[in-house]
């Protein structure tokens, strides 16, 4: 192929005295890399030629104009890119642990979730499945469905032991832009960040075992909320404002569950959440939550709850920290003084330099008070415990933890436990 | 011949090059770009900017232009400088960060994978609203490349190499 008339043209369009004029530093680099670069592909340019066996000489192609392309004219979507609904997508979530605890007797107040059994040994975690489908550009649909191991799940008396399943979310949402997103569905509350950052992925937290503030099966927090839910995210000049405001049907006559199947008064709750993740401190996340509910307990008088609820998170891990406060009211419909109950925690992890960078060693301090006057509250513990552990990530997808934990519980003896889990996603 | 050939063509690029005739900085070798459609309503993002549609924070252009991630699978260069730059993150990381992002709802899915940089800018002008990466020296002419903080690849305030 003969470059001369391309060099004529590039020749007619210089100005008259243009190499006259000197180059910068940058300038000269540039061309000194395209000489380069002209080089290196003349040379393989040659290589080609020489081995490859000479082609027949091919006649030109006749003329054809060019199509008149119009402003509105897209290229064609390859097949690639053509988008299907409804687009379903599957992962799990799952974990399998060994505790081994001093604890005699019953554990008064703390759930299964929490794995303090007085017997030592294994202990299948929740099977958590997820499953994700955009029904449109705009409507997408949220499941996830979890099996649990329990003591009471099977048939018989006393019931034996086997597996639960339940619905632990499904939302239905539409996306009208970033300010606005409705749905309407099964959620975990947001008032709460662990609830809504983690739910059953065990394998996302760092620790074995959630804050006992929002334990799956505990009472402190309602955990699910079934109803629906406007949310939404605004820059507002580099803070990332966003928010979720939802309507549902709040707690249900056992207050650890929500209302499923349907309200229990003609009260419905109500949530407010506001959060922020300003630019400026990339990783950062505050924000602050309400909830309003009215209550009526199986055996009990109802009462009106209040929660108000803060967190502070640096979501990076070197270091990461959480921590998240909530003080609930109770307060008697048909008269009488409120009371109080408060409860937080402080997380702590730090993943390690190379070459231990597998390695993620962490810090957990956690307090509930509960007023003995605080009678729906009856069955939730008060404590302070403390919790030291180290995550090994085996895989990008699979981790081992190991952590000891002590509980100083009110007017109950102490307790100690080891705990080792292997969790993973797939 | 050949010699005499090359040593035209040298000077014709050393010839326009010291002209100085473009007003635009040249695509600097090792920027990267960031190339949308060009009905994209977007010339220009802020680093944050980029950041929040990076993150999947910000997931439309427009209320009826939704945002699609193209991003490079791992190994490829485009992607290690996104990482490094504007998620911060360890592949690791990375992974886990939208594993737990489409878990929590918050998308539908995550970025789509794509193994060059021919199938980005391919699937970047056939699919409304999409954004890749590539070497500003291969970015097509079919689409538009984004500046961030006001300027283009080539320029020495450019974020992204």
């Amino acid at each position: 192929m003969s470059i001369r008339p391309l060099v004529m043209s590039v020749l007619l369009l210089l100005p008259p005295f243009s190499v006259a004029q000197t180059a910068d530093p940058a300038t000269r680099e540039l061309i000194e890399r395209l000489l380069s670069r002209i080089d290196t592909l003349e040379k393989r340019v040659a290589q080609l030629e020489g081995s490859a066996p000479r082609p027949a000489a091919i006649a030109p192609a006749p003329f054809a104009p060019a199509p008149i392309a119009h402003t509105h004219d897209q290229p064609p979507m390859p097949d690639a890119a053509q988008p299907s609904y409804p687009s379903l997508k599957l992962a799990g979530f799952s974990d399998f642990n060994f505790a081994a605890t001093d604890l005699q007797g019953p554990s008064n107040g703390f759930g299964t979730q929490t794995m303090l059994n007085p017997h030592t040994g294994f202990q299948e975690g929740q099977f958590a499945l997820h499953l994700s489908s955009a029904l449109s550009p705009k409507v997408s649909v949220f499941g996830e469905l979890s099996v649990t191991a329990r003591s009471d799940a099977g048939t018989g008396s006393p019931p034996a032991t086997g597996f639960n399943a339940e619905l632990e979310r499904l939302i239905v949402r539409y996306d009208l832009n970033d300010y606005f997103k409705l749905s309407f569905g099964r959620y975990h509350t947001p008032i709460n960040y662990w609830n809504t950052a983690y739910h059953h992925g065990q394998w996302l937290q760092t620790t074995v075992s959630r804050p006992e503030m929002t334990q799956f099966g505990g009472s402190f927090i309602p955990v699910h909320f079934v109803g629906m839910l406007v949310e939404g995210a605004a820059p507002a000049g580099g803070l990332n404002l966003n928010y979720n405001a939802g309507l549902g049907n709040g707690r249900g006559q056992v207050i650890s569950r929500g209302g499923d199947i349907g309200d229990i008064n003609n009260h419905r709750a109500w949530l407010a959440n506001v959060f922020v993740k300003p630019d400026r401190l990339y990783g950062l996340q505050v924000g602050g939550s309400v909830y309003r509910d009215k209550i009526n307990p199986l055996g009990g008088a109802p009462v009106r709850e209040w929660i108000e609820s803060a967190h502070i998170v640096w979501q990076k891990e070197t270091p990461e920290f959480i921590g998240e406060f909530a003080n609930v009211t109770h307060q008697p419909v048909g008269g009488g003084p409120s009371v109080h109950s408060q409860a937080f925690y402080a997380q702590t992890a730090y993943r390690l330099p190379d070459p231990a960078r597998l390695w993620k060693p962490y810090y957990r301090f956690e307090y509930m008070h509960i007023p003995q006057a605080d009678a729906l509250f009856r069955s939730v513990p008060s404590f302070a415990s403390s919790t030291v552990g180290v995550r090994y990530d085996i895989s990008s997808f699979a981790a081992f933890k190991l952590e000891y934990r002590n509980y100083s519980r009110r007017n109950l003896p102490s307790i100690n436990g080891a705990f080792l889990q292997t969790s993973f996603t797939f | 011949m050949r010699r005499l050939r090359n040593s035209i063509l040298r000077n014709c690029i050393l010839a326009v090059a010291l002209g100085g005739l473009p007003a635009a900085p040249p695509p600097a070798d090792g920027d990267i770009a960031i190339v949308v459609r060009a009905d994209v309503p977007v010339d220009n993002l802020t680093f944050a900017e980029l950041r929040r549609v990076m993150l999947g924070d910000r997931q439309f252009w427009a209320s009826n232009l939704k945002v699609t991630l193209l991003v490079r699978a791992p190994g490829a260069r485009e992607r290690e400088v996104v990482l490094k730059t504007i998620y911060q993150m360890s592949e690791a990381q990375f992974r886990q960060y939208w594993i737990a992002k489409v878990f929590r709802a918050e998308a539908a899915s995550g970025p789509r994978i794509v193994y060059s940089n021919e199938t980005a800018t391919e699937l970047a002008s056939a699919i409304p609203g999409a954004i890749a990466f590539v070497e500003a020296l291969q970015a097509p002419k079919g689409l538009k490349i984004l500046k961030i903080n006001g300027v283009l690849p080539g320029d020495k305030a450019y974020p992204l190499r």
